[in-house]
């Protein structure tokens, strides 16, 4: 028998899908409902652009002190 | 030190989800650091390098936070709504189909969605989430981990790992669609 997805399961399926980790017949399963479904295709579509947007921060920024810190760790260990 | 530049920021948020202040969070980082120096050798490329790093250092930071006699729980770190639905159920009508959709943004201007405003809410929504959520999608999607360097770097399951980044990203596209949605109407 095979599997029929309504809107409030795939919304929740939308990590695993992108990132390719669903068994095949669920894939399927998730495809087969996005095809005739336009609200779940644009959730799908911002998760994929939410995604790039996040990708284009960047990380924190390594502070002063803990520089220093890090030198005397690393000091210590070209002189042990 | 090159790669010592781009780790330390997270290794020591990573750090400070099991040490009780940023002081302790910054030493446990250097013992981490010195603790890769000393076992380099030792290192069998059975995991990449990052994930090794981190494993050294989520070590040292458990038994600094042992020391400390500080037990954080799991869901103090993982978010204590892990089991409930990502979405909203009242958008969802009783057979589960949309009953309100989301704001549509994909057709909005592309300087408008990319503007450093829109950057900013993803940033500050980020630093909101729960540490290993937010841990989780700054590894992922943020520095371009693959999963399983995610999960092996902060000894989470696989199955922990997704539902993390999953909740992560639902909240980052609602603060997204919440912040185009107000500048747009």
């Amino acid at each position: 028998m095979s599997r029929v997805f309504v809107c409030r399961d795939v919304v929740e399926l939308i990590t695993a899908y992108l990132e390719g980790e669903l068994p095949a017949d669920v894939r399927e399963a998730v495809e087969t409902h996005l095809s005739g479904c336009d609200g779940c295709t644009m959730v799908l579509e911002e998760f994929r652009r939410t995604i790039e947007l996040t990708g284009r921060l960047d990380d924190d920024a390594v502070s002063a002190e803990q520089r220093e810190t890090l030198r005397g760790a690393f000091r210590d260990w070209a002189t042990a | 030190m090159e790669l010592v530049e781009k780790l330390t920021p997270s290794m020591r948020r990573v750090a400070r989800m099991f040490v009780s202040s940023d002081a302790t969070a910054d030493d446990v980082v250097g013992e981490a650091w010195l603790g890769v120096l000393q076992g380099i050798d030792g290192y069998e490329g059975r995991a990449s390098l990052r994930t090794w790093i981190f494993r050294i250092l989520v070590n040292i930071a458990k038994t600094r936070g042992q020391k400390e006699s500080r037990s954080v729980p799991f869901a103090t770190l993982a978010g204590d709504d892990l089991e409930q639905p990502t979405f909203d159920p009242t958008a969802f009508d009783t057979t589960g189909h949309w009953s309100t959709l989301p704001f549509d943004w994909r057709g909005l201007p592309e300087d408008r969605v990319t503007a450093g405003e829109t950057l900013a809410v993803i940033r500050r929504t980020i630093d909101d989430l729960p540490p290993l959520q937010a841990e989780v999608i700054r590894l992922h999607d943020v520095l371009g981990w693959s999963s399983e360097e995610v999960r092996n770097a902060l000894e989470i399951t696989d199955t922990n790992q997704r539902v993390l980044l999953h909740r992560a990203r639902a909240k980052v596209r609602a603060a997204v669609e919440e912040h185009l949605g107000s500048v747009s109407a």
